[in-house]
């Protein structure tokens, strides 16, 4: 009850001086703002992060270039793979299939119409692989990647864009200045791992290597288990097989890396992990530069309201209720201050998300709660001092103050 | 009820020592109406701010009620003024920004009262100011915000009410209805300390007692004699011999 009324005393102290009271909490709206703002992206990021890796096979093992040597080795990545690495880990017998990908941006046209789409150089079994299904025609054969065919197969979106409702299969189109002949169209599928494969054209791995790509090496392999439950054994396996065929003798390390859906999206955690610490540093500073705003307004305020001090003693007040008044002033104006600031974190994530189109933002309650306990946190801490100078005055001196 | 006995209070100022207060003895019972008077510098707002329990002694020894006033720690001396005393200032000293029914509640609050409405307008009720309670101070004029100032002073129902100068701002006829409530206070059986230096305020009184350099000079009981002859004399301050009437 008392702790109430002292409550209701700093509230109408701090309206009766409502520029002021702003004016102080500025820093705090702008750091909540800002911790609000980082914990939203954050969450976003991390959610879209998620999602799109849970729409990887949990069979799947992936082997990338570059090597895998310690922390220490940071040397540029240098290409290791070939289409026979991904046939002979598909000889392995706890491998079901493998698939060779090779990725770049193209240019697709047909007639006027112009796109910049993902150009996929893959095999047969990158749909099979995925469980990703052509809806019209068929998706690559066997044949059309040993003769280096030049088809593609279009992904949803890519189809809808260049031909509308029309029939597809057996069109020409040009990706990269080269005339291939469409065979099928893939479903709509979304995110595959990475990247929204409605915007993805497939063509046949040897086609994409001797003609568009200009090398013989691919980005990475995909591999298929036959159990998932043995992944760990079997990814052990794939790296030895992977060693065999690059001829790496004992003691030398991978020129490639092997990683399974689960190290990934660690990877992608610790990502985020970085990001938070480096996000929350800057919300953490500006957080100090409101609370010392507040101190600094909290002392002229101690100043001007000495006087009013000196009464309260007079009538009663133990130094103890001055240091609680004042510290519940500087809390409450940094909870207010808080409440702006999620308003402002939050109208502004919302631009972010509508300007940019690229990530979602999600404010939990659980970061609201944070924030507010933050600002309060950071309004009692700034508010010590000043409090404390109240407390200790002497009675008889304020209530000589002028 | 108060009980003094070589109160000393001393102020270095660089090199030199002000005496505010040089060695008092005093005894005041409960009921008592005492005026304390004396020039400017004599120590009489020392005095009361000893006796208020705001400041300690450079020395000597303060009873109040038969307690040692001057051991008591910075809280105890908090609570002896919440619950035992009211004081009135000469500058009234409001918190402007809340209404008249707020600053009188302000005391109930560091009491730790549950309802602080009904004691406060209670209170404003006793000062006759009932229809104003929801008004600002700066909506108030002079006299109704000395009366404000009296209900907070009264609103716990102190023993003792110290008042420094409360006509000191105030003109003689608003000065007579602050002091029509003192009175209305005295017979209800409160002791009043009143530091004034109008004569004809002092002289309302039952005992005055006269200060100077920080020392009590003159304590006497006021009968009807003596206060005709200290309101003559104030008159007579006021309208010179010779100057026209
Ligand atoms: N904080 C202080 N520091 C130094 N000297 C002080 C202090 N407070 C009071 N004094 C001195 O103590 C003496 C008594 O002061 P006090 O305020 O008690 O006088 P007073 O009788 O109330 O005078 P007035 O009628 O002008 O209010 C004065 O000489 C004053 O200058
Ligand atoms: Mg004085």
């Amino acid at each position: 009850m008392f702790f109430l009324r002292i409550c209701w005393m700093a509230a109408s102290s701090l309206r009766a001086n409502l520029m002021r009271s702003v004016l102080a909490c500025l820093g705090v709206i702008f750091g909540v703002a800002a911790v609000v703002s980082a914990m939203a992206i954050l969450e976003g990021s991390t959610r879209d992060a998620v999602k799109r890796f849970e729409t990887l096979g949990a069979d799947q093992i992936i082997v990338m270039n570059g090597s895998d040597g310690g922390r220490g080795s940071r040397n540029a990545v240098s290409l290791s793979l070939t289409h026979s690495d991904a046939d002979a880990l598909g000889e392995l017998e706890s491998v079901k299939n493998t698939a060779p990908e090779s990725l770049i941006t193209a240019q697709i046209k047909h007639f006027e119409k112009n796109l910049s789409i993902q150009l996929l150089a893959t095999n047969q079994n990158y749909a099979t692989i995925n469980g990703y299904k052509a809806v019209r025609g068929r998706t690559l054969t066997k044949q059309d990647v040993v003769s280096g065919r030049k088809v593609c197969v279009l992904g949803h979106k890519v189809a809808r864009q260049l031909f509308g409702e029309t029939p597809t299969v057996g069109s020409r189109v040009r990706i990269g200045g080269i005339g291939f002949t469409v065979i099928g169209v893939m479903e709509k599928k979304g995110f595959l791992g990475m990247r929204d494969v409605d915007d993805q054209v497939v063509i046949p791995l040897t086609t994409g290597l001797t003609r568009l790509f200009g090398n013989k090496y691919v980005q990475f392999i995909t591999v298929q288990a036959e159990e998932s439950s043995e992944l760990e054994s079997i990814m052990q396996e794939v790296k030895r097989h992977m060693r065999v065929e690059h001829s790496i003798r004992a003691g030398e390390v991978d020129n490639f890396r092997v990683m399974t859906k689960e190290q990934i999206t660690q990877q992608i955690g610790g990502f985020v992990q970085i990001m938070a610490i480096v996000l929350y540093s800057i919300a953490g500073i500006s957080l100090v530069v409101g609370g010392i705003g507040i101190t600094n307004i909290m002392l002229v305020s101690v100043t001007e309201r000495t006087r009013e001090i000196g009464v309260r003693m007079a009538v009663g007040a133990k130094r103890s209720d001055i240091l609680l008044q004042f510290l519940l002033e500087a809390g409450v104006v940094s909870v207010l201050g808080g409440g702006l600031g999620i308003l402002l974190g939050r109208g502004f994530t919302k631009i972010l998300e509508n300007v940019t189109q690229l990530l979602e933002t999600y404010t939990t309650p659980r970061s609201i709660i944070l924030a507010l306990g933050m600002a309060f946190f950071t309004g009692v801490a700034a508010g010590l001092y000043p409090a404390f100078r109240a407390s200790r005055l002497d009675p008889v001196e304020a209530l000589r103050h002028e | 009820m108060i009980e003094l006995r070589q109160l000393r209070k001393l102020y270095k100022m660089g090199d030199s020592i002000v005496h505010a207060l040089d060695g008092a003895d005093l005894d005041i019972g409960a009921g008592e109406f005492v005026s304390l008077t004396g020039a400017s510098g004599s120590g009489k707002s020392t005095m009361m701010h000893l006796i208020g329990c705001l400041d300690r002694p450079t020395s000597g020894t303060y009873k109040l009620d038969g307690l040692a006033v001057n051991r008591m720690s910075d809280r105890q001396l908090a609570m002896v003024r919440n619950h035992h005393i009211g004081f009135v200032f000469q500058t009234f000293n409001l918190i402007n920004r809340t209404s008249a029914v707020d600053n009188v509640a302000v005391p109930l609050i560091y009491s730790r009262k549950t309802s602080t409405r009904a004691a406060a307008m209670a209170a404003l009720d006793k000062v006759g100011l009932t229809p104003r309670a929801s008004h600002k101070p700066s909506e108030l004029s002079g006299g109704e915000r000395q009366r404000v100032a009296i209900a907070r002073a009264i609103v716990n129902e102190p023993k003792l009410i110290l008042a420094d100068e409360p006509t000191g701002n105030l003109d003689t006829r608003t000065g007579e209805q602050i002091m029509a409530i003192f009175h209305q206070l005295h017979a209800a059986g409160t002791t009043i300390i009143l530091v004034t230096h109008e004569m004809d305020v002092a002289a309302q009184a039952k005992r005055i007692i006269r200060m100077r350099d920080g020392k009590i000079v003159a304590d006497e009981m006021l009968d009807e004699h003596k206060r005709t002859a200290l309101q003559a004399e104030a008159r007579d301050a006021r309208y010179p011999v010779g100057s026209p009437t």
